[in-house]
This record gives C-alpha cells, sequence and structure tokens, in this order.
C-alpha cells in the first residue's frame, strides 16, 4: 500500500468545510463582540477585547482559509472489489484500510450544507469502526454506497 | 418439559428487591425532606406504596411463566400487557447458571439464556429456578441443540479442566494491586528519605517533635496500605474463589466466585483475540493473566471486558494452557520483532511532557516540593522506556502478534479474520525518520477495540498493511 488511493473527493468540499468552520468562527466572533461591548460599557482594560479578536482572528485564518485546503489536498478513497482504501489527515496522515467482507453497513448522508452543492457524505461501518468520506457528489455518493453494498455481501463464516 | 412452569417462590423476593433499589432514591429524598412535619403522612404513603410493590412483585411472579415446546424456550411475562418471548434453541449462544448468596442458601440459581444478538440485557434471564432443575433446563436446551446441529460427534475423551489452586489464589490476591497502590508505596519511600536528610542534619527538638509526628503519620500510611492490600486480597480471593475453566467441543466454560457462584459460557467461535498481560507486580515474579476479546454478550455490570480465562498463571505455563483449551492460540515464541532505536525518543517525549509543565508550574509555586514532579519525570521516563522496549510484533501465518504496554505489558494474539480494519498513521516527523505507527481494530463486547503499536520501522507497517491487505 506504497501507493496512495487514486480518487479525490468533490472540489466543492473545500467550500463546505469553509462555510462549516465560519459558522464556528462565526461564534467566536460574537464572543468577541460581547467582550468588547461590555469592556465599553463597564469602562474595563481594552485588551481583552484585543486578545480576543487576536484569537477569533487566527482562528479564522486557519479553520477557514488554511485547513479546509490542505484538508482536500490530503482526502483520498479508493475502492477496490475487496476492500476500501481511505487517506485523510493534514499533519498526521492516516491510510486505513476496511475489508469488503468487513463492512456491516453503508449510509449516505447529507445536510443542509452539502445539500446546497449537490454533495452527500457516505459512512462505512464495520463491527467495530466507522470510516466517513465526506462530501462527494450525490450521484458519486449513491453509486459508491450501492457499489460496497453489493460487494460487502459476502457469506461470513462466524460472528 | 412441555407444560408451563412459573419460578421459585424465591422470585418474588428478587423482584421485590429490584423494584426497591429502582425506588431507594425517592424513599430517601422523601424521608428527608419530610422527616420533621407530616412525617406519618410519609409513613403512610411508603406503607401504600411498600404494599403496591409486594403485590406488584407476587404479580409479576404469578404471571411468568415457561416452557421448552417445539424446540423454542417459550416464556410468558407481563401483568396487565402479556408479552410472549420465543427463543429458538438453535439461537441460544450460552445458558449460564449463577447464584448469588441468596441463591446458593435456598439451593437455587438463575438460569442466564444468551443469543448472538447483542443487547444490553441477557435474552431471557430465570430469576430463581430450584438447582435441579436449572441443570435440567440447561441439558435439555444443549441437547436440543447438539441433536438438531447432527454434525457434532460425541468423543468420549476427557474434556480439559483447570482449577485454581489455593496457593495460586492467594497469590493472585497478593499481587493484585493497582496502580494506585505502588504508587502510593512510591511517594511513601520518597516522603520517608525527605524526611531523613534534615533528621540528620538539625537535631533540635522541635525537630524530634515533627519527627515523631511523622513517624505516627508513617504508621498510620503502613495501616492504610496493609489494609488496602488485605482488601485486594479478600476482593480477589472472593471474585475468583473456585475458579474453573472447562472446556467442552465448542465452548470454554468459566465459574468462579466465592460467595456469589458465576458461571460463564463462551462459544470459541467468538473470540476474537486472545491477551496476555503482565502487571507491572506480577511481571518480574513471572506471573500473568490470560484474557479473551469477546464479541457481543450482555453488557451488564459485574461482568468484566475483556474475559478473564484464567486469572493468575507462570509464564511458562501459558503454552500448556493455550495448547489445551484454545489450540489455534498457542505455539508462541519470543521473537518480536521490535522498534527501531530512532523511535525511543518518540516514547520518552509522550509520557514525560505533561510531567515537564508540572515541574515547571511546581519549580514556579512551591519550590520547596521540586521533589515530587523531579520523582515523576523519572517515573515517566523509566514508563516510556519500557513501553518502548516491550512494543514489537510477530507474523506467523494468519496471526499476528502484538506486544505493547500501557502500564502492564499486554501481549496480544489475533487472527487476520478477525481484524476489522487496520490504519497507518504517519507524522510530518516519522516520514522524516522512516517510522510509522499503525492501529488495528477488533470486535470487543459490544463496541470495538482499537490496538495502536507507535513508531514502528515504516517497511514493518508496510510489511502488516501488505499482509491484511484483500487485494492480492
Amino acid at each position: 500500500m506504497r501507493l496512495p488511493p487514486k480518487n479525490t473527493i468533490a472540489a466543492d468540499a473545500i467550500t463546505v468545510w469553509k462555510i462549516t468552520a465560519a459558522i464556528s468562527v462565526g461564534v467566536l466572533w460574537l464572543l468577541t463582540a460581547a467582550v468588547a461591548i461590555v469592556s465599553y460599557i463597564f469602562d474595563f482594560i481594552y485588551w481583552y477585547a484585543v486578545i480576543a479578536a487576536i484569537i477569533s482572528s487566527l482562528c479564522t485564518y486557519f479553520f477557514v482559509f488554511l485547513l479546509p485546503k490542505l484538508r482536500f489536498k490530503r482526502w483520498r478513497y479508493e475502492i477496490f472489489d475487496q476492500e476500501i482504501y481511505i487517506q485523510h489527515g493534514i499533519l498526521i496522515v492516516s491510510r486505513t484500510l476496511v475489508p469488503m467482507i468487513r463492512v456491516q453497513h453503508v449510509d449516505t448522508k447529507q445536510g443542509p450544507i452539502l445539500k446546497k452543492y449537490q454533495l452527500a457524505s457516505v459512512t462505512i461501518s464495520t463491527a467495530a469502526t466507522t470510516h466517513e468520506i465526506p462530501a462527494l457528489l450525490e450521484e458519486d455518493a449513491a453509486e459508491l454506497r450501492d457499489k460496497i453494498s453489493v460487494l460487502a455481501r459476502v457469506d461470513e463464516d462466524d460472528v | 418439559m412441555s407444560e408451563a412452569k412459573r419460578l421459585h417462590p424465591a422470585a418474588i423476593l428478587f423482584n421485590f428487591l429490584k423494584v426497591i433499589r429502582e425506588f431507594l432514591f425517592a424513599i430517601i429524598l422523601g424521608f428527608i425532606t419530610f422527616r420533621n412535619e407530616s412525617f406519618s403522612y410519609f409513613i403512610l404513603i411508603a406503607s401504600v406504596l411498600i404494599i403496591l410493590m409486594i403485590s406488584y412483585s407476587v404479580a409479576s411472579w404469578y404471571r411468568y411463566t415457561y416452557r421448552i415446546e417445539e424446540d423454542e424456550l417459550r416464556i410468558e411475562y407481563g401483568i396487565l400487557i402479556r408479552k410472549k418471548r420465543f427463543i429458538s434453541i438453535n439461537r441460544i449462544q450460552s445458558i449460564d447458571l449463577t447464584a448469588s448468596v441468596i441463591h446458593r442458601f435456598l439451593k437455587l440459581v438463575r438460569v442466564k439464556i444468551e443469543t448472538a444478538g447483542s443487547g444490553l440485557g441477557s435474552e431471557a434471564s430465570l430469576t430463581a429456578v430450584k438447582l435441579s432443575e436449572g441443570e435440567q433446563l440447561r441439558s435439555e436446551l444443549k441437547r436440543e441443540r447438539v441433536s438438531a446441529d447432527q454434525t457434532e460427534e460425541v468423543v468420549e475423551n476427557q474434556a480439559p479442566v483447570r482449577k485454581i489452586t489455593f496457593k495460586r489464589l492467594f497469590l493472585s490476591g497478593t499481587t493484585s494491586g493497582s496502580i494506585g497502590i505502588i504508587a502510593a508505596i512510591f511517594a511513601f519511600v520518597f516522603s520517608e528519605m525527605e524526611q531523613f536528610i534534615p533528621d540528620n542534619i538539625y537535631e533540635s527538638t522541635i525537630n524530634w517533635v515533627i519527627g515523631l509526628s511523622i513517624v505516627i503519620l508513617i504508621v498510620l500510611g503502613v495501616l492504610v496500605l496493609i489494609l488496602l492490600w488485605v482488601l485486594g486480597i479478600a476482593g480477589t480471593m472472593i471474585k475468583y474463589g473456585n475458579f474453573t475453566i472447562t472446556k467442552n467441543e465448542k465452548e470454554l466454560f468459566i465459574t468462579r466466585g466465592l460467595l456469589e457462584k458465576k458461571q460463564l459460557t463462551i462459544p470459541l467461535s467468538r473470540i476474537q483475540a486472545v491477551g496476555i498481560e503482565e502487571s507491572l507486580i506480577r511481571q518480574p515474579l513471572g506471573y500473568v493473566t490470560v484474557f479473551a476479546q469477546i464479541a457481543g454478550g450482555s453488557m451488564r455490570k459485574g461482568e468484566e471486558f475483556p474475559t478473564v480465562l484464567f486469572p493468575i498463571l507462570k509464564k511458562s505455563e501459558v503454552e500448556d494452557f493455550l495448547q489445551e483449551f484454545l489450540p489455534d492460540y498457542a505455539s508462541q515464541h519470543d521473537s518480536m520483532t521490535l522498534l527501531p532505536k530512532r523511535a525511543l525518543k518518540f516514547y520518552l517525549f509522550r509520557p514525560m511532557l505533561p510531567v515537564v509543565f508540572l515541574l515547571a508550574g511546581v519549580w514556579y509555586f512551591l519550590p520547596q516540593f521540586i521533589w515530587v514532579p523531579v520523582a515523576f519525570l523519572i517515573g515517566a521516563s523509566i514508563l516510556g522506556y519500557l513501553r518502548f522496549k516491550d512494543a514489537g510484533y510477530h507474523l506467523t501465518g494468519e496471526r499476528l502478534t502484538i506486544s505493547y504496554r500501557r502500564v502492564s505489558k499486554m501481549t496480544m494474539l489475533i487472527y487476520h479474520r478477525r481484524i476489522q480494519s487496520f490504519e497507518k498513521k504517519q507524522h510530518k516527523l516519522h516520514l522524516k525518520q522512516k517510522l510509522a505507527s499503525m492501529k488495528l481494530s477488533i470486535i470487543a463486547g459490544l463496541g470495538g477495540q482499537h490496538f495502536p503499536i507507535k513508531e514502528l520501522e515504516e517497511k514493518d507497517v508496510d510489511l502488516l498493511s501488505d499482509w491484511y491487505s484483500y487485494r492480492r
């Protein structure tokens, strides 16, 4: 398994991740605003607000602008007849092998943001673990789900 | 045995105890709130409640019947809403007879019936049945199954049995000490040494008084330690007293318990991995614990995961034990592939890092206690080194042996077909050093258990993933 998996996920994944991160960071900015207002009203030292703003902008840079791109670049998957091969991780690169005969069920999921971009994520569960391939094109996700569920239909000897 | 039967009347008592336990909190709360005012009302309500509970217990006993009919165990229960549960004998995975102290006093047993389906409780649990009847029930359910299988051949050889000896049981108790006790002893030795030095330097009366109080403290501490130790011994002896493991064609039977007699049936096909644990205290003495990771089972309190197959064995006896009970997992070897030298720094760094922060904090705020984090730092580095030294793997055909240490040293024997997924992880720093970590997952209980080994040689991890890969 020297070679990384072939397929990348949908390019819109970056946008989706950016939006999701923006929502979380938005909460942070709201808190920052609250700190600023409170310090203005009660005449606190404005340093608290400044520190909060710095933290918020750093988080915005990392989670909205930097990480989604890196994460997308790393995210790969490949479906073989016998197994599923997934690669992900920014600092720690992890490559996972899931044999088809160990797959218990496959799900596709779609939240409102994914739906807007016609994307869906696929979740693969074994008896011990779950693995998610995020943000695939809707039709790809459905096809993948059906393909895996057919390939996983191997008679099990035990358990 | 086709006519419907009721449980032994003692089941009423067990039902009642169960209901009381559920309402205990409410009763105590009521007692506390209404203690002063309206206490008579409380007594009134409580007695009405208790009468209701008793009648509920009697009614549920009266309405609970079981019978064996058409290869099924049929249970009917429910007071107002009748519920019927039919369990096909072919689907029954295990039948266990356990007995609490009350059960043993009345010569009764609880019959637990489990199927492969995972759930929180057992599929069926007959709370109180006469011992003879419980045994009859079991043999009936078993016999039916064997005849249904038709494949089973009755081989007339002695089924292997192994019982714990009293000496071993005692030894297992004395060495069962948890890490907490070791830490206590450790801290203790240190505090003693710390006091020892100033005593020699300043020989004033004040120090003598302090010394005296410390002597008292030490004596108290020793007493507490001894007490904990004795409790530990007693606990282990009650838990593992009469530990017996028997093998029958397709199952392992374990009975244990001095007061409460517990029985456990493990179908061989549900064993996912076999492990050997060498705890810090037992390792130098050469004793180990053998356990198994089992899929499914009922996740009730009192049942341990992983399941102990034998609480204490000499390391040299493990081979014989496995040969006898689990020949698939026998024939071990000591030639593990260990970690490369350059992995050591990661292993030292990980446990030491939090201690370094602690050290900095203590150094800044409480410099007189600096020896405490220093001791921890030494401990952490020793632990890190041991973890590095004990991590490794070995491949023999379809079987993978891995060893690692958190606190106790673990050796896991896992078959290829039991591994659910395999993961190779690599850090930027690992990449440069040609190291990689791996993680494999198996089923354990109702969820999964993951075994990571960090900083193996990258080519070893690639070798393992090639071994695991189904794509040839």
